[in-house]
């Protein structure tokens, strides 16, 4: 049997990573109601109205940040597979390890820095109103709108666009931070909606953020198309899975 | 014997005395009737191949409008109706399909050809004409002009068909917007043998040659991950101006296109006022030399078949086309209002489809380009040494260097460093110093890669450590290869279908690495590329190339690499 190439090992690690980190989450959360490591979701899953700072003193900065990184790389590893691959076949062969950990921090930063934003709204939200589900609601609406819309065109377009990386010292260094960067800026502007309405859950974070990455995943497998106003769903990886079938049924002599 | 025969172009002397070409012009006559709308009409298949009918596209950085869009400004014939359009539905199923920078790009067009081909027969037959009557491909490495029958304004006398295209009337085969390699009308391709044959003259001395070195392509893919894209072009889902060129794709194809198009230049020379239909993937196949361009790309594919080494791919992703991964799927409107819709393992056999070409010549057999390089780097061959053996599938390319930054072409060309690393040098080196044939010294390849602009219309050729002043005609074995910009204006722009990485082109430049260790220029810390445009560019064509980097690979390429890797 051939030997891994050097992008399917990366690929790899990252959908293993993925993998094991929806293990943890699943492993952590009570009867798959209470998102235990979404961390503001903790408290705010219990039924009473507190103050937004005590949340904060009950949630340490260290919990918050550790399990919205968790979620992070379940959520997000499959999407920075492409800009990962991208910095791997562009660097010498013993940078790559070191342009790959350069892209991961550069976009994990985006990320942690939205989730700043993200957490604090469901912190907010949570000291205003927590228990119903109106929030999630309004959430899920604009999440859908915002899916709909050719700003999000917009975003998905660039979240494709890698360009060059530069073989040599801070240049390359650089380079591949500044892909991590600008990839996980577009990744924000993309799904940044869809991750808001599951948080806004008063329960079930769980299934909601599951089902939330099942279009952000999808999405990503479409081509660029110019922004226009349009339903952006499952539709590629319906038909992929449509397809597969088919051939696999045409095999079996069904059709 | 195959049912339908394709026969060379310039056959009785290429005008309206082939047959072959008579009966095309009446079809393309019959079918230009038409309105847009209909999905039989000339109009609605160029569509098919891209068009630009609908909307206004923004150019990259900012840059004002693409004002290139059909029946805008263009001299006639032909003229070239924007209405009316098709449903809505119909657009989405057929039009912008064709499949550039792409693993598809060969049969995708095949069934471009073949559906385009049942239009004019059923024109052909019902006039009268042959019912196996087939396109003509040109061959335009044996004959590099065009047929003349492209190129006469009207129907001459006796040649035409009374009450269907009567003598006097406009030539069909004739466009306007056809402006060729010197942008002056006259319509001819640079093979090789017209470049050498006019080495002295300064109006040859920065044109890239077009040639078949596709042919001697061992693989037919690879994929953007690992380098080189083989005969085919690089594995993609669906692929609407794509970029991952492989060989057949960027030479001779893009080139013939961008040097029989060509385009207009202002009078200072410094804005371009329009291109030829040929050199626009949206225009190309308003232009009837478009489809005996193809037919000959799909006679090489052809003649690459015939080695029972180049085999297409078989993993279903080719095979089962881009629907199996998701991406629309091929489909032509036929005659009698119906629809194909097929994949690539639909079309991959001539044969099966009952084709065949009036010459398919064989390729030359791999070992003697091995042999070739033994001699090059003065290794002697000898019987009774084993064949070398190919690395297993998912040996790696790696990165040996690359230059700093983009590189701006204007005017005359441009030149910049390739750093070379020192520790992967040193590998690349001792590949050489210990090979042997058994062990051939690492390929090496060029990659050009985001390569933006606003005008298709030129041709780049790489050399490397082309002498100080030297003229780049006099130096071929510098030549890293040269590019055709076909298709850079889509590949360009962020939103549109393409996402706006540009093209890219990977060159084997194996041969010029070999004289440069035998000469002992590799051991170096760079290498100098230069970047010669066929003609001078202007500043606002924005043509720049994002990366020029170079990487080593085996010697032989990977076993199972056109299995889809």
């Amino acid at each position: 049997m051939a030997a891994a190439t050097d992008p399917a090992r990366a690929r790899n690690a990252l959908l293993t990573a993925s993998a094991l980190a929806w293990m943890v989450i699943l492993a952590g959360s009570s009867g798959g109601t209470v998102f235990s490591h979404c961390p503001a979701a903790a408290s705010g899953a219990t039924p009473f109205v507190v103050s937004f700072w005590t949340q904060l003193a009950m949630n340490s900065p260290a919990s918050l940040a550790g399990g919205w990184c968790l979620m992070l790389v379940a959520m997000m590893a499959p999407t920075v597979v492409a800009p990962v691959l991208h910095a791997r076949l562009r660097s010498l062969r013993r940078r790559r390890a070191r342009a790959t950990l350069l892209v991961l921090v550069a976009f994990g930063a985006v990320w942690m820095a939205a989730g700043v934003v993200l957490l604090t709204i469901e912190m907010a939200e949570n000291a205003i109103a927590s228990g119903p589900y109106w929030p999630a609601a309004a959430a899920a609406a604009v999440a859908i709108v915002w899916q709909c819309s050719p700003l999000k065109q917009r975003c998905l377009n660039r979240c494709h666009l890698h360009l060059q990386v530069r073989a040599f010292g801070g240049a390359a260094d650089l380079d591949t931070i500044r892909l991590g960067l600008r990839h996980g800026f577009w990744c924000v502007g993309s799904c940044w909606a869809l991750m808001a309405a599951p948080m806004l859950l008063p329960r079930a974070h769980v299934l909601g953020m599951m089902l939330a990455w099942v279009p952000m995943l999808a999405e990503r497998l479409e081509d660029p198309a110019p922004p226009s106003w349009r339903w952006r769903g499952l539709g590629k990886l319906k038909r992929i899975a449509i397809a597969r079938v088919r051939v696999r049924l045409n095999k079996l002599g069904f059709i | 014997m195959a049912q339908y025969t394709r026969r060379n172009a310039w056959n009785q002397g290429g005008g309206f005395d082939n047959p072959d070409l008579r009966w095309y012009a009446i079809g393309v006559f019959a079918m230009q009737q038409r309105k847009l709308a209909d999905p039989s009409s000339w109009w609605f298949f160029a569509a098919i191949h891209g068009q630009s009918v609908q909307g206004v596209t923004v150019a990259p950085g900012g840059q004002p409008p693409d004002t290139f869009q059909w029946g805008n400004g263009f001299p006639t014939p032909p003229t070239v109706p924007t209405s009316p359009l098709p449903a809505q539905n119909v657009i989405d199923e057929y039009w912008d399909q064709c499949q550039h920078g792409s693993w598809y790009f060969p049969p995708w067009h095949r069934g471009y050809l073949l559906a385009l081909e049942a239009q004019i027969r059923v024109a052909v037959v019902s006039h009268g004409g042959p019912a196996d009557w087939a396109l003509p491909y040109w061959d335009y490495i044996s004959q590099p002009n065009v047929p003349p029958a492209f190129t006469i304004g009207v129907i001459p006398g006796g040649a035409g068909l009374p009450g269907v295209l009567p003598d006097g009337t406009l030539n069909p085969l004739f466009v306007a917007p056809r402006h060729g390699p010197d942008f002056n009308g006259a319509i001819y391709v640079p093979t090789e043998e017209v470049v050498q044959a006019n080495a002295n003259d300064p109006d040859y001395a920065n044109f890239g040659p077009v040639n078949e070195d596709c042919l001697t392509e061992d693989h037919y893919t690879g994929d953007a991950n690992l380098l080189p894209p083989g005969f085919g072009g690089g594995q993609t889902g669906f692929s609407f101006s794509g970029s991952d060129t492989g060989g057949l794709e960027n030479n001779p194809h893009n080139l013939v296109h961008v040097y029989v198009g060509g385009l207009v230049l202002s009078q200072d020379q410094q804005t371009v006022l329009q291109e030829g239909y040929m050199s626009d993937p949206d225009f190309a196949a308003l232009d009837p030399i478009f489809y005996l361009h193809h037919s000959n790309i799909d006679r090489l594919w052809a003649v690459w078949n015939t080695d029972p080494a180049h085999t297409n791919p078989s993993s279903p992703e080719w095979t089962k086309g881009p629907a199996y991964q998701g991406g629309r799927p091929f489909v032509m409107p036929m005659p009698g209002g119906k629809s194909w819709t097929y994949t690539p393992g639909d079309v991959a056999s001539l044969s099966q489809l009952n084709y065949s070409y009036e010459q398919l010549a064989e390729v030359t057999a791999a070992p003697d380009r091995i042999t070739a390089r033994l001699e090059r780097l003065g290794i002697v061959a000898r019987a009774a040494e084993p064949v070398p053996a190919a690395p297993a599938a998912g040996a790696q390319v790696e990165l040996v260097g690359a230059n700093s930054g983009p590189l701006r072409i204007i005017g005359g060309g441009a030149q910049t460093s390739v750093r070379l690393d020192t520790q992967v040098r040193g590998k690349l080196m001792a590949s050489f110093r210990t090979a042997s044939q058994a062990a051939l010294p690492d390929r090496v390849y060029l990659k050009l890669e985001n390569v933006l602009g606003l005008i298709n219309g030129f041709v780049l050729s790489v050399y490397i450590n082309l002498p100080q002043g030297a003229r780049p005609a006099a130096h071929p074995e510098l030549r890293a290869g040269s590019v055709g910009l076909f298709g850079l204006r889509n590949a360009s722009q962020v939103d549109n279908k393409h996402g706006g990485h540009g093209l890219n082109f990977v060159l084997d430049i194996t041969k010029v690495v070999d004289k440069l260790y035998v000469d002992h220029g590799l051991d170096t810390e760079s290498l100098q590329v230069m970047v010669v445009p066929h003609h001078p560019v202007p500043e606002s064509a924005h043509i720049t190339i994002g990366q020029i980097s170079i990487y080593r690979g085996p010697g032989l390429e990977p076993q199972g690499s056109s299995e889809g890797r």
